[in-house]
């Protein structure tokens, strides 16, 4: 009998299976053949589902019955700014469920912007025996009695992290819930918590913990505390401290310097909220070992920052407000040869003139001295196209260029033209950008740069910008490799999103808002694409009492094997074949 | 190049599936940001605390006012929502919003009394509070604005409070909502009641 070279026992490919971890390659792999497919789907351990709609937990866990590693994420992303309203949906509770009766060993759970009930909490405190990680990135819909679910019942707990979410905090008490023989926590992330933690628990746990690496506390915990959390903790890889201010006491801050000074391995600083600038230099004695330094919340000066900064040699990240100026940014760009992602948010984001000495120069000085720049993220109230040239060609090697020019519509300041030929020289330059967010003045020509040079593009955000439908349709017909959409305010319509249809489906998701949709056109785009969820959101009404021509308020289609979702709130309709059943 | 695209985009509208080509209505309605009043965290509280910017507050769209700026054309900065533009996350605009946020100091005349005072309007969350606090602080009995009834006893211990503009007029303080008497508030009087 002729054995064919190729057919490996099941063990062996899945054995050669457990290398391959990337979603892509897995996905790869499974559509190879049958057989591939099924021993692919029993050693799959981990699984990412960017859009919680796009699947349903039946259909998952039918696939992949052996999950050990779920991520979910739930809200569109322009959910962080406030455009989607409350109750629009992304609610965990179906999936915990699921879960927990199919997949008793899961040990990770991370989500975001997911709404997240305790009694979902409880139900993963109870559920899964050998549970690690928890991650409840911008969520919301729990509160802290959820959180004593998890530490009186995780026994295996390693992570805990609430970056960013909305916790209703009734009391400090749930860290007492840990039990005295639990040590297990490496990583603890409570910087989102309003209310104060019981400290002396949170000690005891800190110092009992040897695996402890991360460590983010909230604003309520008092500077004079610190010291001794850090002498508890001295493996401390990465640490957010409270509010760094205090009575100015010699005893105080000396006490803080050592305690710093005795973290060796310390490489991650956040915090810093209400600084007072005379215990900055508490710091500086491991400046020089920082990769990654989060200066957000720290509303101090620019000298104070550029001591700070100027001393980080080793620095790959930093986050800081507008406050460095571009005199600082000048210094950044000379001290730090490793930065790889600069982040600037604005210190007063709702006035009418600008309170800081900070322009484009400031950009353009990191773009020239830095030479691993990759990833940018910078507040401004002006800009040029020269400016985003000479940025585009001394950083071809940028993947994520997000620039906010505050003022919608600001034509570049030195010719009052608008800024298409700067952003086009960005995506001309740096072949290898992955996102992009645009600002100021721009007409449809920008969206033809795009189209024709953003070949890598993943994420595309836009506000206030564009002339007409000929804008959308350049990124949708251009851009091969997108697969995040999210417009808002701009003169986009029906013509270019329907002669599109097709490609939408090979994108994640569009969101429109404030734009030229009509309601007719969403139906049109619901009946004709039975694969995606045309959902149409409108708080003043159905849409339907209106003119099929009217306007929709806001627009968000995404690719799914689920159907339409069952849980939409009242301003939410999906248009689908039913749909004019449906609404009236 | 273009005009080959958009030939081909009549092309495809014009297929019986397409619909007709969309109006230029501006949306009806930008007022939907509401944060989530239910949980006690500190970015709801703070979302729901004021920002000095007396502009945007002058036209602040938690006021239930349905601005509809047209997006074909900037809106102004009066007329735009501070609650979705920038795009700041919530974390980040309490920190910045509580930092600006000092203080709002008016002055504050009693009738019959040459020397004024000075108040930080901003201490207090609306009208009942500052009615409270002036009461106090000049020892008499203020009418809270809310109130219908008529003193009773006209004497002298009986007081209104009312408030020049920014135009140099004097108004009865309570008629309008409490952010939009902020924004207009130049100076407080408390005049008695059986004057006005």
């Amino acid at each position: 009998m002729k054995k064919a070279a190729y057919s490996f026992p099941e063990e062996v490919l899945e054995h050669v299976f457990s290398f391959i971890v990337s979603d892509k390659d897995r996905s790869s792999i499974s559509l190879v053949c049958k057989s591939w497919y099924e021993i692919e789907r029993w050693c799959r351990r981990k699984v990412f589902v960017g859009n919680c709609y796009a699947v349903s937990p039946p259909i998952l866990i039918k696939r992949f019955p052996e999950l050990r590693s779920v991520t979910l994420k739930g809200k569109p992303h322009f959910a962080d700014f406030n455009l989607v309203p409350e109750g629009w949906g992304g609610f965990a509770c179906p999936w915990i469920r699921a879960m927990a009766g199919a997949y008793p060993w899961l040990e990770e759970i991370r989500l975001k912007r997911m709404v997240v009930s305790d009694e979902s909490l409880e139900i993963i405190a109870k559920s899964f025996r050998n549970f690690k990680v928890l991650v409840l990135s911008s969520c919301e819909g729990f509160t802290t009695e959820g959180l004593a679910a998890i530490a009186a019942n995780c026994r295996n707990l390693r992570e805990l992290d609430l970056r960013e979410s909305e916790v209703e905090d009734l009391s400090g008490r749930w860290l007492s819930d840990f039990p005295d023989s639990y040590t297990s926590l490496e990583s603890l992330n409570i910087s989102c918590l309003g209310n104060e933690v019981n400290l002396l628990a949170l000690e005891r746990l800190v110092s009992r913990c040897p695996n402890l690496k991360t460590l983010r506390l909230n604003r309520a915990v008092p500077l004079d505390r610190l010291p001794n959390l850090l002498r508890g903790a001295p493996q401390l890889a990465e640490l957010g401290t409270g509010a760094y201010t205090s009575e100015m006491r010699p005893d105080v801050f000396s006490n803080l310097a050592e305690a710093f000074a005795g973290c060796k391995q310390l490489k991650t600083l956040s915090g810093f909220w209400d600084v007072l600038p005379s215990y900055l230099p508490a710091v500086y004695p491991i400046c020089s070992q920082l990769i990654s330094l989060n200066l957000s919340y720290a509303t101090v000066q620019s000298p104070d920052l550029i001591k700070l900064v100027s001393l980080c040699e080793k620095l790959q990240k930093l986050w800081v407000l507008d406050y460095i100026e571009d005199d600082g940014l000048e210094v950044l760009a000379a001290s730090c040869k490793d930065l790889r992602e600069l982040r600037v948010f604005p210190s007063d984001p709702f006035g009418l003139e600008p309170n800081v000495a900070l322009t484009e120069q400031g950009l353009v000085s990191v773009s020239e001295g830095c030479p691993k720049l990759q990833s940018v993220l910078y507040f401004c109230r002006q800009m040029s196209n020269a400016a985003l040239n000479t940025i585009a060609r001394n950083r071809p090697n940028l993947t994520r260029f997000r620039l906010c020019i505050i003022e919608p519509r600001s034509p570049d300041y030195l010719t009052l033209q608008p800024l298409d030929d700067g952003f086009g020289a960005i995506v001309e330059h740096c072949k290898d950008l992955r996102r992009l967010s645009l600002s100021g003045l721009l007409t449809d020509r920008v969206f033809e740069y795009i189209g024709t040079y953003g070949k890598k593009l993943e994420m595309l955000s836009v506000a206030f910008a564009g002339d007409s439908d000929l804008g959308l349709h350049h990124v949708l017909s251009g851009c091969d490799n997108l697969r995040k959409l999210e417009i808002r305010d701009c003169p986009f319509g029906d013509k270019a999103l329907l002669a599109n249809a097709a490609k939408l489906e090979t994108m994640r998701s569009l969101w429109m808002s404030s734009c030229s949709v009509s309601f007719g056109a969403c139906k049109v785009l619901g009946q004709k694409m039975p694969r995606l969820n045309v959902e149409v959101m409108d708080e003043s009404g159905p849409p339907d009492s209106r003119p099929e021509s009217s306007p929709v308020e806001k627009l968000y289609v995404y690719r799914t094997v689920a159907g339409p979702r069952l849980d939409m709130p009242g301003f939410v309709w999906t248009m689908d074949d039913d749909s004019a059943l449906r609404i009236s | 190049m273009e005009e080959m695209v958009m030939a081909t985009l009549d092309l495809i509208t014009a297929s019986p599936h397409s619909s007709s080509s969309s109006s230029s209505s501006p949306t009806t309605d930008n007022n939907n940001n509401h944060p989530s009043s239910s949980s006690s965290s500190s970015s709801s509280l703070c979302l729901s605390s004021i920002s000095t910017r007396r502009t945007d507050l002058s036209t602040d769209l938690r006021l239930g006012l349905s601005l509809s700026p047209s997006h074909y054309s900037t809106p102004s900065r009066e007329q735009r929502s501070s609650f979705d533009w920038p795009p700041v996350k919530s974390t980040l605009r309490c920190t910045l919003v509580e930092k600006s946020q000092i203080s709002l100091f008016v002055k504050v005349y009693m009738e019959g009394i040459p020397i004024g005072r000075k108040l930080n309007l901003l201490a207090h969350h609306n009208y009942h509070a500052l009615v409270k606090a002036l009461a106090n602080m000049f020892r008499t009995t203020i009418l809270c604005p809310d109130s219908h009834q008529l003193p009773l006893i006209s004497g002298n211990n009986v007081h209104v409070l009312t408030y020049e503009d920014q135009e140099g007029d004097w108004m009865m303080v309570g008629d309008v909502p409490w952010e939009m008497f902020l924004t207009s508030v130049k100076k407080l009087k408390i005049t008695r009641a059986d004057r006005c």
